[in-house]
Parts: structure tokens; sequence; C-alpha cells
């Protein structure tokens, strides 16, 4: 196990290098003019061409990525052109609620996920509603069921806040970890506790729901292909009740494809994250990215780029790591 | 409800799937009882019920498509067919339990051994699992414990397999095909623990085969399973010595056997292939390959029962032994083929001997280990073929033989150009290029492209006119003893022995100069395969091709070869002319071998 930590650990560093060089193209390819948007449109060419030269955007190109390199491996994002802070401050502000959310949908598709796909392959009624739910619900997009989810629950029903993060007449508390829910709790605050988590539930629902069809259809096809399995009848002629046998033998033996899912999915909810947020007013990287296009602001959409693809990189090193632990044939290749 | 009655009494079991093509009917109405402690064979083809009889014992049969049952079948007691689920199983275990064939797919992957014993067990301390495993012969039990299956051989998970089958002291063990996939050596040891294991503990074990030579080696009494139903059975003795019903015998005969008593001559082979199982059964099912088929016997079933013998033919003990030759025999006129550059060997006409097929000398090949991790020094590789030297003659016959992995499959790949030698050399003599025939046939035919479409490919590439192509594919399928429709068939409306054969009928369709074939039987069942080497053998004489055959099937090597070489380790530690090396074996890894053969003759009568 530990040679394979390492093996996949150097893929993870490989992977990052990767991302770091195709946002360098990106930001090289791209027409923009990051120095003319700093100093002002009403600066005169001469301010132009000084604070070109003051970014280095006069060097070579192969300076210029060397000089990209360093500042990122000294954690330097850069200003942001907008708020002419700091990128790094700006993601420090702005990364602790994303995380909150992406977090609770990624445990909700996981979830839901893992419960639909045992109905599912489970067959019988329960299986057939669900397949033809799965079906449709497929293809709706997140921007839709977000729409939706907030005309019933907060519309209608009015029994859960569609915006924002927590309601208007609780003090946020600063730190430590700007993560409301665990905030409130360490703080003491069981009302601010509650009021957070309802602020949590529709956007976090509209994010997890295709991630979790996806995960329930590919588990229930691998648990359908491991039904079939000789182990799966060892199983049965030990005497086991069927219990047993679909959570101790079935399940961890389907799970491989069901994580290889599960892993991909949280790149769509990454993405999903910046139109969801936008829905639901949620003050996160996905907003801040929104905004930042809006001005051009190029250290600070490749500053949240960077973050994002690393997030989703670190997630699937802990899948592989995962799938490893369920299947011991792969820890030995 | 225990007592002295049989553990398993089954009275007229039908077991029928539904499927889209007409109901399956898998077993027609078999009856069989076992007693306690008894040791009991059933055997038969492939197809004939015989694994849905175990498993419906076991209350397993699989939900989808559900199966319809009648009949009885008492576990004990308790009738499998009407009990409900819950009380099926909590039999399970501890009062039936089932070793399953393949032991690489039964064991659970992601779950360390002693956790599995023990789940078996229903519950177990470490040092039970260890005195379990230990019992079946399982080196270093402790440590082995700990391990997942997949760092077992497949012997020892077959060990495995029987500690958890005999964990709870069940009265009856099912035994399905236990050791049909392991190498020959391992065969026979798996094989005589299970029947120690269960005589020692008093344990019944239904032992299913279907290869009458497994169920000879350890069973008092054999039921002979035929279109689902028992068609003889009888003391394991009887059944040998003087088998009543025409199918035992054709059974028997097609056995190929190491005491040579067929070798040169053709095996004996069982024509024709069991019934449909969807089509209903007038008569005795056998009547279509019968040799002693009369009007009669499409009658009512005869079913005689005398003592402890009991069969359903009509003319008990008419066939004494099955009658000479299989579907090609008398058929030894030459067959249409001709090389398409038919070269007349300028040698052969000066009277010195044609150049060899194929020479190898001092051949090496060496595999990369994948690294532990990245910048890890690169481990030793490893050497599946230590320098072999090797020459086949002009339509000469050798035969490789060894346990998997002694590099036997490699150094035919390198042979025929599929792999790159590390070192030495391959000279091929003049002719065709080589061609190849694998184990699974499925693997060298394309799935989507008909038969015929294959041969002419073939044909086409090796700039066969194609004003003769037509004419050139039919005899190729005549020559291949497969019917004229098989043609427009697509590989997947074959059946596995007719696979093979068109797997054949493409590689000769120009005839090479050398056919290697690796492991080109043993996915066959025993009369299918008598057939196919059969086949091997007329081609190689009425085309002048040289055979390389790669098994580890030794009675097989002693049906086709003029040579034998036995391989170990990568390297070739004997060769003899066929008849020397069985004989008068001089290694003691071909003796190991050799006894290790599970033998009707070598059969003592069961006490
Ligand atoms: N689950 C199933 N569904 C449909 N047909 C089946 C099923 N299981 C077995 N059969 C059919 O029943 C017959 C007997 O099969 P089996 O008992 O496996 O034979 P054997 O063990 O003697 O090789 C075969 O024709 C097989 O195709
Ligand atoms: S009943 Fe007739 S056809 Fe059937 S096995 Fe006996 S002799 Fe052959
Ligand atoms: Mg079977």
């Amino acid at each position: 196990m530990g040679a394979l930590v390492l093996r996949r650990f150097g893929a993870l560093l490989a992977v990052l290098f990767g991302l770091a060089c195709i946002v360098f193209v990106l930001q090289t390819v791209i027409p923009s003019d990051p120095a003319r948007a700093m100093v002002g449109a009403n600066a005169s060419q001469e301010a132009v061409e000084a604070k070109k030269a003051e970014l280095g955007y006069d060097d070579p190109l192969p300076q210029q990525f060397t000089q990209y390199l360093q500042r990122l491996a000294q954690g330097d994002l850069q200003s942001s052109l907008r708020t002419r802070n700091e990128v790094t401050a700006d993601l420090r502000e702005f990364a602790p609620a994303t995380f909150e959310l992406a977090f609770s949908a990624f445990v909700l598709a996981v979830a839901m996920g893992l419960g639909l796909g045992l109905l599912l392959a489970g067959g019988g009624r329960a299986g057939r509603i669900i397949r033809i739910f799965l079906i449709g619900g497929a293809s709706v997009p997140a921007f839709l069921t977000g729409l939706l989810l907030i005309l019933v629950f907060y519309s209608w029903l009015g029994i859960l806040p569609a915006s924002g993060r927590v309601g208007d007449n609780f003090i946020v508390p600063d730190g430590p970890t700007n993560l409301l829910v665990v905030d409130s709790i360490i703080g003491g605050t069981p009302d601010l506790t509650l009021d957070a988590l309802k602020h949590l539930i529709l956007p976090a629902l509209t994010l997890a729901l295709l991630p979790a069809l996806a995960i329930a259809r590919t588990l229930s096809t691998s648990l359908t292909q491991v039904e079939r399995e000789d182990y799966v009848r060892t199983a049965r002629s030990k005497g086991l009740t069927e219990r047993t046998v679909l959570l101790k033998h079935a399940l961890r033996n389907a799970s491989g494809p069901a994580l290889t899912m599960s892993g991909l999915q949280v790149g769509l909810m990454l993405g999903g994250v910046v139109v969801v947020e936008r829905i639901f007013a949620w003050p996160g990287i996905g907003l801040y990215i929104d905004q930042s296009i809006a001005y051009s602001d190029f250290p600070a959409i490749t500053g949240a780029t960077l973050l994002l693809g690393t997030a989703y990189v670190l997630v699937n090193f802990f899948v592989d790591l995962t799938q490893a632990w369920a299947d011991p044939r792969i820890r030995t290749v | 409800m225990t007592g002295t009655g049989p553990v398993l009494d089954v009275q007229d079991l039908h077991v029928t799937f539904a499927s889209s093509g007409g109901d399956v009917h898998a077993v027609r109405g078999a009856s069989l009882q076992i007693a306690p402690g008894e040791v009991v064979g059933l055997v038969g083809e492939s197809g004939s019920g015989k694994s849905v009889l175990g498993l419906t014992a076991l209350g397993l049969l699989p939900r989808k498509p559900e199966p319809r049952l009648e009949g009885v079948v008492l576990l004990d007691g308790l009738d499998m067919i009407t009990a409900t689920d819950e009380d099926m199983r909590a039999r399970r275990g501890t009062d039936i339990s089932a070793v399953f064939q393949d032991p690489m797919g039964s064991l659970n992957p992601s779950m360390r051994i002693g956790a599995q014993v023990a789940e078996a067990a229903g519950g177990a301390t470490d040092e039970e699992v260890a005195e379990m495993l230990a019992a079946t012969g399982i080196p270093e039990p402790e440590h082995k414990a700990r391990a997942y299956p997949h760092e077992l051989s497949g012997g020892l998970r077959q060990r495995v397999m029987i500690a958890m089958a005999l964990s709870r002291h069940p009265k009856l063990i099912i035994a399905d095909e236990p050791t049909t996939a392991l190498d020959v050596t391992v065969q026979a040891k798996v094989l005589d623990l299970l029947a120690a294991a269960s005589r020692e503990r008093g344990v019944a074990l239904l032992l299913v085969t279907h290869d009458l030579g497994v169920a000879a080696r350890i069973c008092d009494r054999i039921a002979v399973a035929y279109a689902g139903r028992i068609v003889e059975e009888g003391t394991a003795a009887q059944l040998l010595q003087q088998p009543h019903h025409p199918y035992t015998v054709g059974l028997l005969a097609s056995r190929p056997r190491l005491d040579g008593s067929i070798a040169g001559g053709d095996l004996p082979t069982l024509p024709g292939r069991p019934p449909d199982p969807r089509l209903p059964l007038a008569g005795c099912a056998f009547a279509p390959r019968c040799p002693a088929a009369d009007a009669q016997c499409a009658g009512p079933l005869a079913i005689h029962v005398n003592g402890e013998r009991r069969n359903e033919c009509h003319h008990p003990g008419v066939l004494t032994r099955w009658p000479e030759g299989g579907p090609h025999a008398g058929r030894r006129d030459p067959i249409l083929l001709k090389a398409p550059n038919p070269v007349v060997a300028p040698a052969m006409v000066r009277g010195v001997p044609p150049e060899p097929a194929v020479v190898v000398r001092g051949a090496v090949r060496e595999f990369e280990r994948p690294k532990p991790f990245p910048f890890a020094k690169r481990p030793a590789p490893f050497t599946a073929v230590a320098g072999v030297d090797l020459e086949v003659p002009h339509a000469g016959s050798v035969a490789i033989v060894g346990e998997s992995g002694s590099g036997k499959s490699t150094l035919l790949r390198m042979i025929v150009g599929l792999l790159e030698p590390t070192a030495g050399d391959v000279t091929l003599g003049p002719g065709a290029p080589p061609q190849m025939i694998f184990q699974d046939a499925g693997a060298s035919l394309t799935p989507w492209m008909p038969i015929g479409k294959q041969i002419e490919e073939r044909l086409a590439a090796l700039d066969v006119p194609s004003s003769e192509r037509g004419a050139r594919v039919a005899a190729t399928l005549e020559a291949v003893g497969l019917p004229a429709e098989a043609q427009t068939a697509v590989p997947r409306a074959l059946s596995g022995g007719q696979r093979q054969r068109a797997a054949i009928a493409r590689a000769i369709a120009v005839p090479p100069a050398l056919l290697a074939c690796d492991e080109p039987v043993s996915a066959l069942d025993v009369s299918l395969a008598a057939q196919v080497l059969n086949l091997l053998c007329h081609l190689r004489e009425t085309l002048d091709i040289a055979l390389l055959f790669v098994t580890h099937d030794l009675a097989a090597a002693r049906a086709v070869a003029d040579e034998v070489v036995v391989m170990q380790r990568g390297e070739i530690v004997e060769r003899a002319a066929t008849e020397d090396l069985f004989t008068d074996p001089q290694h003691p890894y071909t003796r190991e071998l050799l006894a290790a053969v599970p033998e009707i003759h070598a059969m003592a009568v069961p006490a």
C-alpha cells in the first residue's frame, strides 16, 4: 500500500503541474490586456507600457513561465484587477463557503447514490419506479432543478430559504474555520447551526442530484454484475442471510466503478458550483469567478481555476486510495 | 427427521427455465439417493443437468429466469423444493455445503482468507481457522489466513474452499467440478484430499464432473447423467468394468488413456451432440447417437433396477466396447486442399529428407517486471523461457507438456512470431507461414464475421485467386467436419467444439507448414476433445502439416504426438519419443506429471 500511495502521489504532482501549464498557456493565448485593465481605461499608452514592463509581460515567454512557476510555488497568485486584493486573500475569503457547499453536496450525492443504487439493484417495484425517475432525472440540467426546488420549497411551501448562507438576523462568527456549520457548533449557537443547515439544503441538493443519479446507475450496474459472481454464490452456500451477502460481499466488490464515478462527478460538481452559487446567491468561489469574468480579471480567474482544479485532483487521489482499500488486488499491481 | 435414511433423496426431479427460445428442460425426471457418508459421482457431458441438480439441493438455483421445479428433493428430510428461503438458508453451511469449480472466482477477492473461513464456520478464533486450514494441507496456515485470495495458487484456493465446506461438519458436500480448473499435478492431490476429508468425518460427497476418470478415482458409486436424467447408476467398479448403458460405454471409450491403447489409431468419439434441452423427448434421449439403437428405443423408457444397479436402456449391455473410429473414420481419402503454390520440394525428389518445419536454437524470452514505485530500481526480468532448443520435423508432431507457467505458451508464441525472442533463433521451414490455434477458439475468430468470410479472407491474404475461393471454403469446412451451413454462421451461433473446428478451418484453408496449437481441447468436453484431436491427426496426415502441440493433458499429448518435450520453469527437462516417455520416464518431474493423471485403469476397485 505504501508504494501505491507514493506512486499515486507522484501522479498527483504531475497532474497539478500539467494543470499549471494549461492555465499558463490559456493566459498567454487569450487576447486580453490585464495591464490596461489595471491602470484603467483612461490611462496613457505610456502608463500601460510601464505597467506591462512592471508585470513582466514584455519578457520572453520561457522567462515568464519560470517566473509564473516560481510565484505559484510561493503561493503567490498576484492581485485581483477588480478587488485589488491579493487573489490568495480573496480565495481565502470565498473558498470556505464553496467548500462547505461542495462537501455537503458530495456527501449527499454519495449517500443518495448508494441508497438509490441498492434499491435499483434490488429490483422489485421500488427499483422500477426509481429507474424511470433516473432516466427522466438525468436529463434535467442543474439550473432547472435549482429553480424547481426554489419554486416548491421556498415560494410555495415557504419552509426553506433560497439565498445566501445564513439569515440576516444572525451575526456570522469570525472563524476559526469559516465553515458556518462547524463554526456555529464550536461557538455553541445551535440556532445558527440550524439556520446554516437550512440554507445549505437547497443548493446542496441541486448540486448533488445529477451526480447522485450517475453514482446510483453505476452502482446498480456493478451490483447486478457482482450478484452473478461465484463468490456471491459461495457466500450464500455458507448460509449467510441475504442482507449479509449484499452488504459484506457484494457491495464492497461492486464499489470500484461507483467510486470512480464519484470522483468524476466531483469535476462536474465543481463546474456546477458556478451556476448554483449564482442561483442561490451563495458567496463562494463560483460567485467570485462569475464576477471576475465580467471584469476579465485574469489573475482572479486563473487563481480560482487552479484552486478548483487542485481540489478535483486531490479528491480523485483519495478516491484512488479508497479503491485500493476496497480491492486488495489493486494494491499489489 | 434425521436417522438412517439417505442424506439426499432426489425423486423424479424436473427443473425448467423459461427462456425466449422456449422452455429449457435442464433436468427431466432425475432420481438419485445418497446415503450418509457415501461418496457419489455424478458424471456426464456438459449441459446434462448435473450442476442444476446440485444447485437445487443447495437451494441456490438462479432466481432469474425463475426456474420451475417439480418432484422431491429431500435434504435430510427437508424438501428443498417447497421449503421457505429462510429454512433453506438455515440448512446451508450446517447440513449441506459446496465446493465450486473455479477457485479463482469462488472466493471474495476483497476479504482475507481467514475471515472467509471464520465466516463459513459461523464464527471462529484465529487458532481454529488456522487448524481448519492446516487440516486441508495448507502450509503456514496462520500466514495464509492473512492473505487475500489472489495471493494464493488455484490449488490452495480450492483447499480453502474445502476447509470452508467442512467447517461446520455438514452431512453433505456438493463439489461441482472441483478440480477441472486446476493443473494436472494439483488435481489429483485436491481430489484425494476431498475424498479423504469426507471419509474421515463421515460427510457424504456428491462429486459433479464431466470426467469419468476423476469420479472413478474416489467414488463408491457413480451416476451417469444424460439429457437431464440419470441413465445409469451403480458402484464405480460395476460401471467401469461392465457398463450397461451405451452412453457409459461411449464416455469410457472417448477418454484418452495413458496406457496407449489408442495411440496411433483414432480416439473413439461420441458422434453428435446431446439433444436440445428445449425440445420434448420421446423414448431414449441417447438414440440419435447410439450405435445400438433400434425401433424399440423410440418407445417408452425401459428402466431396469437390479440391487445397486440401475439403467434406462432397452438393451442393457449390448455394447461392450464402442465401435472403432469417429466421424472421420473410413474417410481417409485425400481432402481437396492444396498449397497455393504447390511446392514439390526438390529435396523430396532427390530423396533427401525435407527441411524441418521449424528449428529453434537457444531461445530465451524474458519479461520485464513492473517497478514497485516510480523511482525504484527496475527488478530483474522474469525469464519465461530459458534457452530452449527444439526441432519439429516436416509433417512431424511434437507435444510440449508441463504445468501452467512452465513457459510452453511463450515458446509457442515465439515460434509463430507473436513474440520476439530475447535471445536465440527461430528458423521456419519453407511453405505457408505457421498458424496458431488457441484454447479459446473465440479469441482467434472475428466475432461478427461469418465463418465462410473469415476463411475467404485468409485465402485472399495468401493470394488464392478469387475464382477458386468459393470451392476452397466449402472443401475446408468439409475437411474439418463442419456442416455447409457453418459458412454463413457467425462464431456466436456455433457450439464450443464447432468454434474450435472453425478456427482450425481458417488456419488450414491454406495449409501451413506448421500448425501450433495451444491447449486446443482443454476447454472442451471429453468426447468433443477426442473429435478435435482426431481431426488434427487427420489433417497432419492428409495435408503434411507439422503439429506443435502445447498441453497440460498428457493423454492428449500421447494421442497426437510422435515426440514429447517436457518443460519445467522455462527449460526442457526431458524429451523422448512418445512411447518411451510414457513407458520409461527419466526425469522426476515427468514421473510426477504422469502419476498425477486421474486414470480409470490405475483405479483399484473400491473396497
Ligand atoms: N439459469 C439458467 N437459465 C436457463 N438455462 C439454464 C440455466 N442454468 C442451466 N441452464 C440449462 O440447463 C441445462 C443443464 O445445465 P447444467 O446443469 O449446467 O449442466 P452440466 O452441469 O451437466 O454441465 C443446460 O442446457 C443449460 O443451458
Ligand atoms: S435405449 Fe436404445 S438408443 Fe437408448 S441407449 Fe439403449 S440401445 Fe441405445
Ligand atoms: Mg456443470
